[in-house]
């Protein structure tokens, strides 16, 4: 598979504060990359750094063989973002939130109405038209990834997508990004919750914005001879702590 | 296209707000109605107490002329000494009018009694003008006195007053009241437009969008500006209708220049959005930075009044353009050839602001 991201010696700096240091990686196109650590350890930032939200303070990002940095453009067009809290308007309906996000994102009146009555058949219409500050969390987060992928985007960045939600609609949402994988769509996602990670192909451990621990969950286990990915993790953190 | 999602999304989030939309539309009437009754710079019904001493037929007509006049309130008339000061300091009472005889070298007692006005200075505005009444009372009864002997004086001014014959503080008041509810509502809704996107976390999710900045800036201003027109139609209804203050000038130029001067505050209210972190902030940022321009706007004190050296703030608000425009527009019935430097300056001042609000905005989001 050729690599659809490539990450060159990223640094972020706030001030004096380095969130990210000096990270390098690739993502494969298809691939599910994982994104791991604690609160603080640079992955939000990363994230926003490859999808053009955030700028970079050195180093160098390559999506599809363009540098992020200069195409945002263009890049926005391949890219969708599902963010922490799932970034709905809550003031709004769901099915506004929709017709508002498609509208924005240059889709079509005609494809949008499409769009509307898809989302009909998977949540029940009365939810939908309630304020999305009304609705349960694991509602709000379907209707945020289904925004996000209202554009039909190649790489897809979800950022913590399972937080605050309930075991069931947590598993029920990874079959929706294996379903996703299997479209072909590259998804990199970060999260809190060690036992996800099962689903990704590779895994990338963040601390203190470094790159710790890089590579297949299985593969990792065994050459670190450890029985669960918990404790490859903590293991990794508390070594990176020492040094 | 995509920028009719954004204003449309604006309204709905505007309109969402229950609590938010008396205090919109309903409460800059009502706001405008109360002002226009309470910011009153006519002194009236002044509380005074006479004390007279005199035995003198000509101090009991002046006091009948200080009864009969609407600018006194006779509280109590006494007719033996009495201690001023403490009746002063007690605050029911703004002035003591005393009224003695006086003599000439024969002890014989003169036509005209010895007046002796104790003013409360605490409020100074209102204690000289009522001196300044007292006084108008007094010289038109001595020149009535004067023309009974079928004698003039030797000069005599008339004063002709144009504009606001009655001086009536209102029809001054009133238009620029309308200035200052336009730029209360806009500047408190543009300064919480942008920092709402980033408490609420969906300012990432904007920025991601095909939106460019320049399109998501004007989706911001754009719903705020029609909602501040709106109320500034309404305002100047109020004004016209509730207290019958004529318009005697163009009214289209007048919504050019509130436009204009609307554009400003709205990139000024902006520019806070994108510098806070919370509506808490923008708040406290509206709140002080409006107390400023309504100090240097001339609409409650003359700017004139303002020392030289500060003068340039004058200079630098645009609320002091707009409430000049609106008041030679409505009292004076001006065109545009009256004040056209005004409008030149207040111009000048809104492209400056949007240039810093825009390029601060445009920081914001490649941080």
């Amino acid at each position: 598979m050729n690599n659809i991201i490539e990450v060159k010696n990223l640094t972020k700096k706030f001030g004096n504060f380095i969130a990210v240091n000096n990270i390098n990686f690739n993502i494969k196109k298809g691939e599910i990359l994982g994104f791991l650590g604690p609160n603080g350890a640079g992955k939000t930032t990363s994230i926003k750094m490859i999808n053009g939200l955030l700028k970079i303070t050195s180093g160098e990002i390559l999506v599809n063989g363009m540098d992020a940095n200069k195409n945002r453009k263009e890049l926005k067009k391949i890219m969708g973002y599902m963010s922490q809290k799932f970034s709905l308007y809550p003031l709004l309906n769901s099915l506004e939130n929709i017709e508002f996000f498609g509208g924005v994102s240059g889709l079509s009146r005609k494809t949008i109405k499409k769009k509307e009555e898809e989302i009909k058949n998977m949540v029940d219409p009365l939810l939908l038209r309630q304020n999305v500050k009304d609705i349960p969390p694991g509602i709000r987060q379907k209707i945020s990834l289904f925004v996000c992928l209202m554009t039909d985007p190649e790489i897809i960045f979800l950022d913590e997508p399972t937080s605050g939600v309930d075991p069931e609609v947590r598993r029920n949402f990874w079959y929706e990004i294996y379903d996703l994988k299997i479209r072909g769509k590259t998804i990199l996602v970060s999260t809190h919750n060690l036992d996800e990670v099962e689903y990704a192909d590779r895994i990338l451990i963040l601390h203190h914005g470094d790159l710790i621990v890089e590579g297949e969950p299985g593969g990792l286990l065994k050459k670190h001879k450890k029985n669960s990915i918990e404790d490859l993790f903590k293991d990794a953190i508390s070594n990176h702590e020492q040094n | 296209m995509r920028i009719f999602y954004l204003v449309k999304k604006e309204f709905i989030e505007i309109f969402r707000q229950k609590e938010l939309l008396p205090l919109l539309f309903i409460a800059p009437i009502i706001q405008i109605i109360l002002f226009g009754y309470i910011v009153k710079t006519d002194v009236e019904n002044i509380p005074v107490e006479i004390i007279n001493l005199s035995k003198n037929k000509t101090s009991y007509r002046i006091i009948n002329r200080i009864k009969n006049t609407p600018l006194f309130n006779v509280k109590k008339i006494s007719y033996k000494n009495r201690d001023s000061i403490s009746t002063l300091k007690k605050g029911n009472i703004k002035a003591v009018i005393i009224f003695r005889d006086s003599f000439n070298k024969n002890k014989n007692i003169l036509k005209y009694p010895e007046i002796q006005i104790l003013m409360d200075g605490t409020d100074s505005n209102t204690s000289s003008i009522a001196a300044g009444y007292f006084n108008g009372i007094l010289k038109k009864y001595i020149l009535s006195d004067i023309e009974k002997m079928d004698k003039k004086l030797s000069i005599e001014n008339k004063t002709l007053i144009r504009f606001n014959p009655a001086l009536k503080s209102i029809n001054y008041m009133g238009p620029g009241i309308v200035a200052l509810l336009l730029t209360i509502v806009s500047l408190f809704l543009a300064s919480a437009s942008i920092v709402r996107e980033k408490e609420q976390q969906t300012m990432d999710t904007l920025l991601i969008s095909r939106l460019t900045s320049i399109e998501i800036y004007i989706g911001k201003a754009l719903p705020i500006a029609i909602i501040g027109i709106i109320n500034m139609s309404f305002s100047i209804s109020v004004v016209m209708i509730w207290f019958k203050i004529p318009i005697r000038g163009n009214l289209f130029i007048l919504f050019i220049s509130a436009i204009i001067f609307l554009t400003a505050i709205l990139s000024y209210g902006l520019l806070i959005s994108t510098i806070v972190s919370t509506q808490q902030q923008a708040l406290f940022f509206s709140w002080f930075s409006m107390i400023t321009f309504i100090l240097l706007s001339g609409l409650f004190t003359p700017t004139e009044n303002i020392p030289s050296s500060l003068q340039f703030l004058v200079k630098i608000n645009p609320l002091s353009y707009l409430i000049k425009i609106i008041r030679e527009i409505f009292l004076k019935g001006n065109g545009i050839e009256y004040f056209y430097k005004d409008l030149l300056c207040l111009s000048f001042i809104t492209i400056l602001v949007i240039s810093i609000s825009i390029s601060n905005f445009k920081r914001l989001i490649s941080k």
